[in-house]
């Protein structure tokens, strides 16, 4: 036997104890991708300073972090809040992408519109149609039995090509020389940018979404029967939750969420539906969801540190010329280690008296 | 409080150590849509930018797997921010991103590859791959004899139309009876369904395949079939020897040498350039041994009539497949009408939907 | 279509089955001893990678197919202390280990793009294969279609007439149970996880050694996502896996036989087409009742005893 036994903790870990816990995570990982870069005969230490320099170095790249943070994040608390009672929607991706499909068509149809007539029916009509995708699975799941992981998940990939049939086929901007996409939104249709940043206002959109995600946790009743659901189906039942109808309700809110990403991200940052729309936010988001324990504030920072690391990966290329692939090794790496080490908050190991 | 500050320090000479100041030497960043591991498309511009970095006074710089829309516009910022003196982007859609990137930086060289829009400092360029497609189109169409050709296409963008366009107007030319079948994978490098696209294309009764698409699979399957095939992008006789007759190949080198040239000596201009065979932009590939000798010297003659500017290729009358004249007999399709094609001549069979 | 066709349809379908269905069987062993690892997609390109490079170096692609099993063993082995130790979350960390996979395999591959290696290729079984319609569709296949053919009643025999199969069962389905009667369910449980991760990575070897003899960057192409939603589809059924892999793949290989033959549909509708009959045919079969083996603690950690 080993000198080392496991012990729970009495309570868990302190925010400075489990700050250190993180710290080593990171540190074990960011050696273990340092040795990948050294093979490939990078300096790792000169390759963290420009990583760290391309995320949050700067005021652009930070301002970069958070553009790529807010799509993320909005998909991330779609996410958690099916999540909240365990119905493990993975098909934030193709809700995402009903939303750019409803906003977009609401876009094309009224561009006359003024703006503030326009900006809330194109959210209508994606949070619509991102909650219908989300309805389908959860319907087919209490009606019909189906397993919502296989259903949500098949329907991603027949999002993107409905996505690809709309921009390839009907949607086709007359002056595109015939490459899918859609003819550029009227002004009125386009989320502008906050003062003189290059962030734009979907920033608030996530803040006030997050802020009535968490209150809908924290102050009502259905939120209260969501988690009561999620922790415990049958005792839900028989304390007479109307649990088909929670079911129902938190995946069109999470469909609907997810796709209000995808109405920012087609209205303020693409301007227009093209199918380079889907870079996998969806699927990105259920880690985040995960890493942030599907709290509302911690999604936030998870989604603002993912971005950064994914920003801070292109300096790396650009400067010192490491694949692309090595995001992939770093991330990963990271969610591993930092995974690994939430043992840590709740357990610990003593020496044991003897061998 | 000391790690604070110690922390605080290590991140203003990150800040800081960031940003070095250029050096004399000219910048050159490429960015790519996908890996330069492709071995196709972004793998043919990394070669031609291999080559600039052996000139003396060029460093090269690339970011590879870069998703068009806002990813791209915020890579090509950075890029300019760096001081990059040129910036080239490979992938249509690419082309809004850079527009508005140029506008913020006047004093950076932009250069966009399959596009159409252009600024003071933004030029864009392309080689006119299809004149390749033709005489590779006439090949297949001699060596038929199911009289059935098979093509596995990427997306149905213009690029792509007008590849299979020319590709059987070509069959056409040597062979009127052929037809050229169309099965759209949707993906631009996935070897195992882009091969089972060819054993879906042979399985109808094709004994020729062409491809527009980045990986080996189909080469593969026709060989495993025993039949013929038409190889894209890169010499592809190394995975087919048996079965690959020639291919349509790209050589980016040549213009982004003289581009670098021109810039350099003050002479560059903005404004579309659309280089072709006659450039040496775009080439056949060697024939294979199964290619006939008077196959072999007809479709060198139709070559050297392309460089002479003899063969226009899409020249009327051109039919679509419902049978409606799109170009009158005569006419040569102009640089726009290429650029936009989204019809598929008579002779194809599938959609461009 | 003629029955000609319809013929090469069939055997099409079994070839483009087969990767799936090797990583399928994979994840039915992870998932059976409660383990869910959505890193299969990560796992089976390492796979896909490591077969080509063995291939290519030594030249022996039965070398190389072992080789790419056991380094999908090893790559599953990062799941296992992640959750088997340390109580990750198990989604969180396969999907970190599909993210670390990808990545490296692609940051490794890079040398190999374009070259050349040997794999296998087709050899009609002696007898078999000449039998009508039967011997085309299943026995004029690379030697690895066979192997796979005698995968899922082995796996099925082990889960439920070996001991070590019902301890990993008993694992998956009540480990408090289990621990409670003596089982080291922790071990039980590394056993399901690196034995599935072998079978990823046949599944990754397959694409790059017969399916195709390429690689290239994402040669996977998302078929590792296709596998775990297999196996809820299969009801976590070794025989069921068989059949849904070759809907799957089946249908893939139609899609594409009905553009080459001519059918005026938009190429994305006729892509929709896999996924939607997936999706279907679910409906249509967890209609009946009782008819699925999901593990009751798929998913669940086992607190360190002690």
């Amino acid at each position: 036997m080993s000198l080392l036994r496991i012990a729970k903790r009495q309570e868990p870990l302190g925010v400075g104890g489990s700050c250190c816990v993180l710290a080593a995570a990171l540190a074990l990982s960011l050696a273990l991708a340092g040795v990948f870069l050294a093979l490939g005969g990078t300096s790792p230490l000169s390759a963290l300073s420009v990583l760290l320099h391309g995320a949050f170095g700067s005021r652009h790249a930070l301002e970069d972090c958070v553009l790529k943070a807010i799509p993320i994040y909005l998909c991330a608390l779609g996410v958690a809040v099916a999540f909240r009672l365990k119905i493990w929607n993975i098909g934030a991706e193709g809700q995402f992408a009903l939303g750019a499909i409803g906003a977009t068509w609401a876009a094309l149809t009224f561009p006359e519109l003024p703006k503030v007539a326009l900006l809330p029916l194109m959210a209508a009509m994606a949070m619509a149609a991102g909650g219908l995708w989300g309805l389908v699975p959860a319907i087919l799941r209490q009606r019909l039995r189906t397993n919502e992981i296989i259903v949500t998940l098949m329907m991603n990939y027949i999002a993107v090509l409905l996505l690809d049939y709309l921009v390839y086929g009907v949607w086709k901007d007359p002056t595109s020389f015939g490459f899918p996409m859609t003819p550029l939104f009227s002004d009125a249709a386009i989320i502008g940018r906050i003062g003189g940043t290059t962030i734009n206002w979907g920033l608030a959109h996530g803040l006030v979404l997050g802020l009535l995600v968490w209150a809908f946790f924290r102050f009502t009743r259905t939120g209260f029967a969501v988690l009561a659901g999620g922790d415990n189906v049958r005792a839900a039942r028989y304390a007479g939750l109307p649990y088909d109808r929670l079911v129902f309700l938190v995946m069109v809110a999470s469909g609907a969420l997810a796709g209000w990403a995808g109405f920012v991200e087609a209205s303020a940052t693409v301007n227009r539906l093209q199918p380079s729309i889907m870079v996998g936010y969806g699927y990105t988001a259920i880690v985040v969801a995960w890493l942030a324990r599907l709290h509302p504030l911690a999604i936030g920072v998870a989604a603002l540190l993912l971005a950064g690391l994914r920003v801070g990966v292109e300096n790396l290329q650009l400067d010192l010329q490491v694949p692309a692939a090595f995001g992939g090794i770093i991330e990963g790496a990271i969610l591993l280690t930092v995974l690994a080490g939430g043992f840590f908050t709740t357990y610990r190991f003593t020496r044991r008296k003897r061998p | 409080m000391r790690i604070v500050k110690a922390v605080l320090t290590l991140f203003l000479t990150l800040w800081v150590g960031g940003a070095v100041a250029a050096d004399k030497e000219l910048k050159v960043g490429f960015i790519y849509v996908s890996p330069v591991g492709d071995a196709g498309w972004s793998y043919s511009h990394d070669v031609g930018r291999q080559a600039i970095e052996a000139m003396d006074g060029v460093t090269t710089s690339y970011v590879e797997a870069v998703p068009e829309g806002p990813d791209s516009e915020r890579v090509m910022t950075n890029m300019a921010r760096k001081d990059f003196d040129i910036i080239v982007a490979t992938s249509f859609g690419y082309m809004d991103s850079m527009l508005k990137v140029a506008k913020q930086f006047p004093k950076t060289v932009f250069l966009h590859c399959s596009g159409f829009k252009t600024a003071e400092n933004m030029g864009n360029f392309f080689g006119r791959m299809y004149q390749a497609r033709y005489l590779s189109g006439m090949v297949a169409g001699a060596m038929t004899k199911s009289n059935t050709i098979g093509y596995v296409a990427a997306f149905p963008i213009p690029e792509v139309i007008r590849g299979i366009n020319a590709f059987t107007l070509g069959v056409r030319a040597v062979n009127p009876k052929a037809t050229v079948r169309v099965v759209w994978t949707k993906t631009w490098y996935d070897p195992a369904t882009e091969k089972e696209a060819g054993k879906s294309l042979l399985d109808v009764g094709a004994d020729v395949v062409a491809q527009h698409q980045d990986s080996p699979g189909p080469q593969e399957a026709a060989q495993e079939k025993g039949v013929y095939s038409i190889g894209y992008n890169s010499d592809m006789s190394t995975f087919a020897p048996k079965a690959h007759l020639t291919a349509p190949v790209w050589n980016w080198k040549v213009y982004y040498t003289k581009v670098i040239d021109e810039v350099r000596k003050g002479t560059w201009k903005a404004g579309s350039v659309w280089p072709g065979m006659a450039e040496g932009i775009v080439d056949l590939a060697p024939f294979g041994p199964m290619v006939p000798k008077e196959v072999q010297d007809k479709v060198n003659a139709e070559k050297a009539r392309i460089i002479a500017g003899e063969q226009k290729i899409f020249v009327g009358p051109l039919k679509d497949q419902s049978g409606a004249v799109k170009l009158a007999a005569g006419a040569v399709a102009s640089d726009e009408e290429l650029l936009g094609m989204t019809w598929f001549v008579d002779g194809v069979i599938g959609t461009t939907k | 279509m003629s029955t000609e066709i319809v013929i090469a349809l069939l055997a099409a379908t079994v070839q483009s089955g087969t990767p799936i269905l090797f990583a399928t069987l994979g994840e039915i062993l992870s998932e059976k001893s409660g383990v869910l690892n959505l890193g299969v997609e990560g796992v089976m390109i390492l796979g896909a990678l490591v077969g080509f490079v063995v291939a290519r170096h030594s030249g022996n692609p039965l070398l190389a197919f072992v080789a790419a099993g056991l380094v999908g063993s090893a790559a599953t082995a990062v799941h296992g202390p992640v959750c088997l130790w340390f109580q990750g979350n198990q989604v969180v960390s396969g999907l970190a280990l599909t993210i670390f996979g990808v990545g490296l395999a692609n940051y490794l591959g890079t040398a190999y793009i374009g070259t050349p290696a040997p794999g296998f290729s087709p050899v009609p079984l002696p007898g078999l294969s000449e039998l009508p319609v039967l011997g085309p569709i299943f026995f004029n296949h690379d030697p690895l279609v066979y192997v796979s053919y005698l995968v899922p009643p082995l796996l099925w025999l082990f889960l439920h007439a070996t001991r070590y199969g019902l301890g990993l069962r008993a694992a998956g389905e009540y480990p408090a149970a289990a621990v409670a009667a003596g089982l080291d369910v922790v071990a039980y449980r590394w056993l399901g996880v690196v034995g599935g991760g072998f079978f990823m990575g046949l599944g990754g070897a397959y694409l790059s050694l017969a399916y195709t003899h390429l690689w290239t960057s994402n040669l996977t192409a998302g078929r590792g996502w296709i596998a775990v939603a297999l196996v809820i589809f299969a009801f976590w059924r070794p025989g069921r896996a068989v059949f849904g892999a070759y809907l799957f793949g089946g249908i893939m290989a139609l899609q594409l036989r009905l553009q080459a033959s001519g059918a005026q549909l938009p190429s994305s509708i006729l892509l929709m087409l896999p996924y939607t009959l997936t999706v279907v045919v679910l409906v249509l079969s967890s209609w009946r009742k009782g008819s699925s083996d999901e593990p009751a603690a798929l998913g669940v950690n086992v607190a360190p005893v002690d």
